[in-house]
Formats: structure tokens, C-alpha cells, sequence
């Protein structure tokens, strides 16, 4: 009753070999981020908490 | 190096402009979503008006939701924090207000546009062609503005909310420019270049990377420098965010195909939708547990903190719904949950619980710092949340067991499976009326609390005076590392680049090479490995090197992110377009349709048909055994913009061709309910009064020709000849069954078009490459 034809079976490689890759990548990553060094990461977590002066300019336009 | 220390005074103008925006369009599409969800459940609240139609105000609510409330949020969000981020005030003041104010005239032109019928036809792309190019300016000027700012950052660092800035960035531009392509008619009316299978696969490349790289990335940015910001403590593990960001950058693209499981698309691009999406799963529970962790030691402060319950309840949201999402993209889920009321509950788990509660959040958090004034009401901020809790709970859950039992409803089956349990499709609808009542319940409480808020902001507004964040800098900054500067160039020209390139192309000459180029490919591809690895062990700093200077190099890591989002889109895209041929259409093959069938297929897609019946027939025992024959790749071949939907209110219409008489069409249009009793179809009584208009035909059949459909080169007037004898034909058919029409109606050339589909042209089997 149903049949679905692959017209190009030649594309079906394309899940393994993206399956592949993208493996390669995520382990590639996680090993990089593993490494990072504490003084890297703790300057780059820290980041959005530099201080903003208290003086601020009022301005009328909103 | 200078020690002397200047001032640096943010443009949060254009912040609160884009809050503030994000709060009043936000209202605007969520009153929308209110009235077609009762429109659902009340067909009078149609009013029998063309624009007031369901049809048409569905894609202005979710163009309003997406890209007016979502969009205004996101960018609200990327001004206040890259200004912070990178110790400097965005690069033009004008670049900064033409984004703002260019963004609103689209949001205007869209709600003016989509009520009147203005559409392409493609889910989240409906905008005409003049709307997309004002888009596409209005993209890149907030792209210039942000990488300017970013080159005259006096921070060399990139923290990790602007890594999902950048890959926002660019991947909306790329999806976007690809998925609008098209060829106008006239100034409000275009044809994509894309048809059938192609455009339904670039159509949901689009469709869900939106979902990802407008909806996801950068409220994920958000949420990293908002929620330590909130919380008053650094994000949980910066180096799950990193591997967070990296591997749901590279896998999202890739996902796309999973809406488009058991129909027509190939195979193999059903595998590899669903195997990367079910690989979803980890960055995006990744990113959710290091959202949530960063509230350690602190979720005492929740139970006072308005700010944090927002935050804490989007991001386990978010959550739920990247749970959901995999889930649904397996095969046999898909198979129940597909064209249903679940996948509108796991959407709405994301746009109300992640993009709504985060907006919140962040608009709570902003507030008084832009306004310099306390919040007006804490309380009001609370009750804000409890409503909206409440509501987005009864939303999903009503959805959840709507879908689910739309689903298992109509894909019942008796007798050993051949006989369809349910095959009134309307026994459906009426079992689920009392959910979707409860979904109105649940979108107006939340609803209501976005009122609360937008009235908390007024207060708390309301004879304050704004101010703009500063900070003291170094004319020079000094830095903590010496910044390490990478040329374009040397992005590519180091190790572990050279190594993945060769080792690709290696890879592709094993797998598609003939015998000698395969055995090459294969020995090249094991040695570039063993040299990889060999040169890894003997000069790993140098690996390092690279991936340290990369975060500081704005350019080199922006084209990388590009060639991570690029590969995903073109190994799906490219067969795809090679495959969609002639010969690679099965069995059969579309019959181009008539002039006058041509014109009635505009209407149905000028009044959103598409977004309540499919012309899809999965390969699915109970959708064949409701709907006919299951539907073939070549059906649909001609089809600019394809048509196989994605949701059924109404039933599938692949093959409604033929099945009734004319007359029964003009009657269902006229008054569904005096057909099929029951129905909250609209009537859509304008079709029998509106004059066809046929003076763009002769246009639109010669861009049809330019797009590949084997149209003969007919003249203007072999056009209106032909119109006018199929449409007589028609209407003397009509007035024998006792409807007089006359012959330039639209109804007509609706009825001509919904009369042919289901027709085709049988074509020779065509074998696979090597067979037998």
C-alpha cells in the first residue's frame, strides 16, 4: 500500500555523515570548554557585572 | 597607555523606545490571539468580514507576537546589555533611531496589510515582497550599528550573550533573504522562487530556525546577562554556556525537516530532522539547568523578587518546551501530534512561558533603572505573574489533551485497522469545543496580566524622568591580557581549521567519488586524522591559541558562526533542489493549472485556507483511509507557494477534487454550517459578491513560466478566453443545480481550483540510481 521511493540514495549518506559531524563538533567543544582556565573563566562570568558609575544623565526624551 | 578617564554615557533611548514598543505591540497581538481563539469557538465573531476573518488575522497575530512584541523585547534587550557588555555606547545615534522607527513602520504596514488579504502564503513569511526588502534594510542597519559598536568595544573580551547576538544576527539575515526569495506580479502580490517539496523544505528551514534564532539565541543572550544580573551572582558554569551556545548554534539548523515528518519530503531528510532534533535535547536542557543553577543561594529571593519568578518560571519553561519539541519531532509522535492543537500548546509554552515571561522580567528589571524611579507596584508585578502562571497552565494543558485527542480521534481505526473509527471530522471538533473554550479562558488571564504590567509601567513612567546608564572608563583601556589580534585570514590559516577542511573534503570525495576518487578520499581522510591527532599532541597551545583568539576577534568568529549555521541549510537544501526534477517525482506528476484555477488558488491563499486545511496526505493508514491515496512529491511540483499546511482545523484537500458538486463549494462558502452542521468554519460570503480580478493574470502566468512551469506562451487574450469559457462553464453547471452566479465572481475561480486538486499526471515509475 505504501511505497516512498529514495530517488537519490546517494543523499542518504547525508544523515550519517551529519550525524558524524556534528558529534565531532560537540566533543571538539566540550573538550575546548573543559580546558578553559579558572582566571579565563572567572574574567569572562564576571563580565556583566562591571561597575556603572552612579552619576547618569537625566534627558527628557522618552 | 593613556591613564586618563572618560565618560562613556549609554544610548538607552533607543532602549526604552523598543521596551516600550515591546509592551503596546505586545498587548496588540496577544488581543488578537484572544479574539481567533474564540473566533474558534464562536463563528459569529467572524462578523462575516473580510478582514475580520480568522483566516486573515491568524498570521497578524503571529507575525505581532514573533516579531513585534519578541523582536522589540530582543532588541530592547541587545542595546541595554552589548552597550555594558562592551564598555561603549552604540556606534550611531541615527543608525540606533532608524532601527527603532523603521522596525514600527513594518509592524504598521503588516497590520495593515495581512487583515486585507496581503499575503505570500508561508507561515511566519507572509509579509509582501516591498515589506521584506524594508526588513532586510532595516536587519542591516541593526547590523551595522551592532558590529561597529562591537569594533569600538573598550572591552576585548566577547562575553557569551553576544556570541548569541551574533549568531542571531547573521542567521536571520541568511534564513531570511533565502526563504523570501521570490518574483513580484505586482506591488503587492509576489511568487516565491521555490515550489513543492523545495519550498515546503526552505519554508520550514526558515519556519523553525526562526523559532531558534529569533525566538531562542537571543533571549538566551538575554537570559545570560540578565538572570547573574538579577540574581547578583555570575552565571552558574561559563563553560557549559560555551558548550551550550556552540552545539545548539550548529545543531538548530539542522532540524527544520522534523514538520514535515510521514509526508512527501525524502526520507532521508525526515532521519535527519528528527535525529537532530531529538540531539536538541542536551545543549538545550545544557543551557536550561545553567539558567536555573545560577539562582543558586539565591531562590529565597523569589518569593519577593518579582524579577526572578519571571525569570525562574520562562527559563523552566523554556525547559518544557525544548523537551516537547524533540519529543514531538519523533516519527510515530509526530504520527499523533502533527497538524493538531498540541503543536499550538507547545508553541504557546514557548512564546507565553519563555519569550512572555522573560520580556516581563526583563521589562521589571529595566524599569526602574531606566526611569530612575522604584517600581510602582510590587504587589501588581506579583499578582502579573500568578495570572500569567495560571493562564499559560490552562492554555497548554487544554491544548495538550485537545491535541492529543484530535490525534488519537482521527487516527482511530476499527475492523483491523481499515475501517476509520471517527470519519466525521467534525465528531472531533465538537469533543474538543470545551478545551478550546478553556484556551480562551487561559490566553485572556494572560492577557490580563500583561494589562497589569502595562499599567505598572504607566505609573511608575508617569512623572519620572529618564536617565541614561554611565560608566567610567580608560581613554585606553587597559586590559588584563594583551589583546590578541586575528586577521580574516588567520581564522582559516591555522591547525585546526586546515584539518577539518581537508578532512571534509576528503570525506565527500570517499562518499560521492567514483572507485579511484573513493579509495583517495577514504586514505586521505584516515591520515588527515592521524595528523590531526599527531599534531594535536605535539603543538596543543597552538589549538588553544586559536580558540583564545578567536573570542576576541569579532570578524573571524562571526564568519565561523556563519559556516556553523551555513552547512546545516545547505546540505539539506542543495540535494533537495538537485532531487526536485522531473524524473524524481514517483509515480505522477502536476497538471499546471488553468488560468482560472491559477486565480481561485490566489484566493485560497489570499484568505489563509492554508492555515486550517492541509493538502498534505501522509503515509499514514488513517490519513488515507480519511483522505485518499497518500499524496506523491511530483503532486506538488508547480506549487509557488506549496500548500501541504501544517495544521488541521478542517479537514485535508489534497483530493477534495471531484469529491462534490459545485454547487456544494458555493454553498459551504456562502454558509459552511448549512452544509456541515456544526462547523466553525467562517463563511466567507465576499466570494460570491467580489468581481474576479483577472487584470494580473497574463503577469502571473509569465512568472510562472520564468519559475519552470511549462505554461504555453498565451497571449493576453488566449488568457481571458480561457477564463471566461471554464468559468461559464462553471456557472451554467451552478445555475443547473439552482445557484445563479455569474461567471466573474470569485467564488468561481475558488470553485475551479478546489475542483482540480487531486488531479495529475501519471508519469513512468522512476528507479533509484543503481537499481536493477
Amino acid at each position: 500500500m505504501f511505497k516512498r521511493l529514495i530517488l537519490e540514495d546517494s543523499a542518504a549518506i547525508f544523515t550519517l555523515f551529519a550525524f558524524i559531524t556534528a558529534v565531532t563538533i560537540f566533543v571538539a567543544i566540550t573538550w575546548r570548554a573543559l580546558r578553559m582556565k579558572t582566571p579565563q573563566l572567572t574574567r569572562f562570568e564576571n563580565l556583566p557585572f562591571a561597575p556603572e558609575t552612579p552619576a547618569a544623565r537625566h534627558d527628557t526624551d522618552a | 597607555m593613556s591613564d586618563r578617564k572618560i565618560t562613556i554615557e549609554y544610548n538607552d533611548k533607543v532602549v526604552r523606545q523598543f521596551m516600550l514598543a515591546s509592551l503596546i505591540w505586545g498587548a496588540v497581538g496577544m488581543l488578537v490571539g484572544v479574539l481567533i481563539a474564540a473566533q474558534l469557538n464562536f463563528w459569529q465573531l467572524n462578523f462575516d468580514t473580510s478582514w475580520l476573518t480568522w483566516s486573515r488575522l491568524r498570521p497578524l497575530h503571529t507575525n505581532a507576537v514573533i516579531f513585534a512584541l519578541v523582536g522589540n523585547m530582543m532588541f530592547a534587550g541587545i542595546y541595554y546589555s552589548t552597550q555594558r557588555l562592551v564598555k561603549a555606547r552604540m556606534a550611531s545615534d541615527f543608525l540606533s533611531a532608524l532601527h527603532f522607527w523603521g522596525w514600527q513602520a513594518i509592524i504598521v504596514s503588516a497590520a495593515v496589510t495581512l487583515p486585507f488579504g496581503f499575503t505570500r502564503g508561508k507561515e511566519y513569511a507572509e509579509l509582501i515582497w516591498p515589506i521584506n526588502i524594508a526588513v532586510a534594510l532595516i536587519w542591516v542597519v541593526f547590523a551595522v550599528n551592532f558590529f561597529w559598536t562591537l569594533a569600538r568595544r573598550r572591552e576585548p573580551s566577547l562575553y557569551v550573550a553576544i556570541w548569541f547576538y551574533i549568531s542571531t544576527i547573521i542567521t536571520i539575515t541568511v534564513l531570511y533573504v533565502v526563504n523570501h526569495l521570490s518574483i513580484p506580479t505586482s506591488l503587492t502580490h509576489s511568487y516565491p522562487v521555490f515550489a513543492g517539496v523545495q519550498d515546503g523544505l526552505v519554508q520550514w528551514w526558515y519556519g523553525h530556525n526562526a523559532v531558534a534564532f529569533f525566538l531562542t539565541t537571543p533571549i538566551l543572550g538575554i537570559m545570560y546577562y540578565f538572570l547573574p544580573k538579577a540574581a547578583e551572582r555570575p552565571v552558574y558554569s561559563y563553560r557549559l554556556s560555551v558548550i551550550h551556545f556552540w552545539s545548539l548554534v550548529f545543531l538548530y539548523i539542522w532540524a527544520g525537516p522534523h514538520h514535515l515528518l510521514n509526508t512527501a519530503l525524502p526520507g532521508w531528510l525526515q532521519n535527519l530532522g528528527m535525529t537532530f532534533s531529538l540531539m536538541l535535547w542536551a545543549p538545550s536542557w545544557g543551557g536550561m539547568l545553567n539558567g536555573l543553577l545560577t539562582l543558586r543561594g539565591a531562590w529565597h529571593k523569589l518569593r519577593t523578587d518579582p524579577v526572578l519568578k519571571f525569570f525562574a518560571a520562562a527559563v523552566t519553561f523554556y525547559g518544557m518546551a525544548t523537551f516537547e519539541g524533540p519529543l514531538l519531532s519523533i516519527k510515530s509522535v509526530s504520527a499523533l501530534g502533527h497538524y493538531t492543537d498540541w503543536i499550538i500548546g507547545h508553541v504557546h509554552a514557548g512564546a507565553l512561558g519563555w519569550n512572555g515571561f522573560m520580556a516581563a522580567g526583563m521589562i521589571y528589571w529595566m524599569l526602574p533603572r531606566l526611569w530612575s524611579k522604584p517600581l510602582h507596584s510590587v504587589p501588581l508585578a506579583n499578582l502579573h505573574f500568578w495570572i500569567g502562571t495560571v493562564g499559560i497552565l490552562l492554555y497548554v494543558a487544554a491544548m495538550w489533551v485537545s491535541g492529543i485527542t484530535q490525534g488519537l480521534m482521527l487516527n482511530a481505526t476499527t475492523d483491523n485497522g481499515t475501517v476509520l473509527a471517527y470519519p466525521n471530522f467534525l465528531d472531533t471538533l465538537n469533543t474538543i469545543r470545551p478545551l478550546m473554550l478553556m484556551r480562551v479562558i487561559g490566553g485572556t488571564l494572560y492577557f490580563t496580566g500583561w494589562l497589569l504590567m502595562a499599567y505598572n509601567v504607566w505609573q511608575t513612567v508617569r512623572g519620572s524622568v529618564t536617565v541614561n546608564g554611565t560608566i567610567e572608563v580608560f581613554d585606553e583601556e587597559p586590559s588584563h591580557e594583551e589583546p590578541k589580534s586575528m586577521s580574516l585570514l588567520g581564522a582559516f590559516l591555522n591547525p585546526p581549521v586546515l584539518f577539518i577542511i581537508f578532512g571534509g573534503l576528503f570525506a565527500c570525495a570517499w562518499m560521492f567519488g567514483g572507485n579511484f576518487v573513493s579509495i583517495a578520499g577514504l586514505v586521505g581522510g584516515i591520515i588527515c586524522c592521524v595528523l590531526a591527532y599527531a599534531h594535536y599532541e605535539s603543538r596543543g597551545k597552538a589549538w588553544g591559541d586559536w580558540y583564545n583568539r578567536l573570542l576576541v576577534n569579532t570578524l573571524p568568529f562571526t564568519v565561523l558562526t556563519f559556516l556553523a549555521i551555513v552547512a546545516g541549510g545547505m546540505i539539506q537544501i542543495i540535494p533537495t533542489v538537485v532531487a526536485h526534477n522531473a524524473t524524481s517525482n514517483e509515480d505522477r506528476k502536476q497538471i499546471p493549472y488553468t488560468p482560472l484555477e491559477l486565480a481561485g488558488r490566489d484566493l485560497y491563499v489570499r484568505d489563509g485556507c492554508y492555515l486550517c486545511h492541509s493538502q498534505m496526505i501522509r503515509t499514514l493508514v488513517p490519513d488515507v483511509l480519511r483522505y485518499g491515496d497518500y499524496s506523491r512529491l511530483g503532486e506538488s511540483i508547480y506549487d509557488h507557494p506549496y500548500q501541504w499546511g501544517s495544521k488541521r482545523n478542517g479537514p485535508d484537500l489534497a483530493r477534495v477534487g471531484g469529491k462534490y458538486p459545485n454547487v456544494w463549494h458555493v454553498r459551504h462558502m456562502e454558509d459552511p454550517r448549512s452544509i456541515s452542521v456544526g462547523s466553525n468554519m467562517p463563511s466567507f460570503p465576499w466570494l460570491i459578491s467580489n468581481q474576479l480580478d483577472t487584470s494580473t493574470l497574463t503577469t502571473k502566468i509569465s512568472v510562472q513560466r520564468t519559475l519552470g512551469v511549462p505554461y504555453p506562451n498565451w497571449t493576453p487574450e488566449q488568457i481571458a478566453a480561457n477564463v471566461d469559457k471554464q468559468a461559464k462553464a462553471i456557472a451554467a453547471d451552478l445555475k443547473t443545480a439552482g445557484s445563479l452566479i455569474a461567471p466573474d465572481k470569485e467564488i468561481i475561480a475558488l470553485v475551479a481550483y478546489l475542483q482540480q486538486l487531486g488531479h495529475y499526471e501519471s508519469t513512468p515509475v522512476a528507479k533509484p540510481t543503481g537499481a536493477p
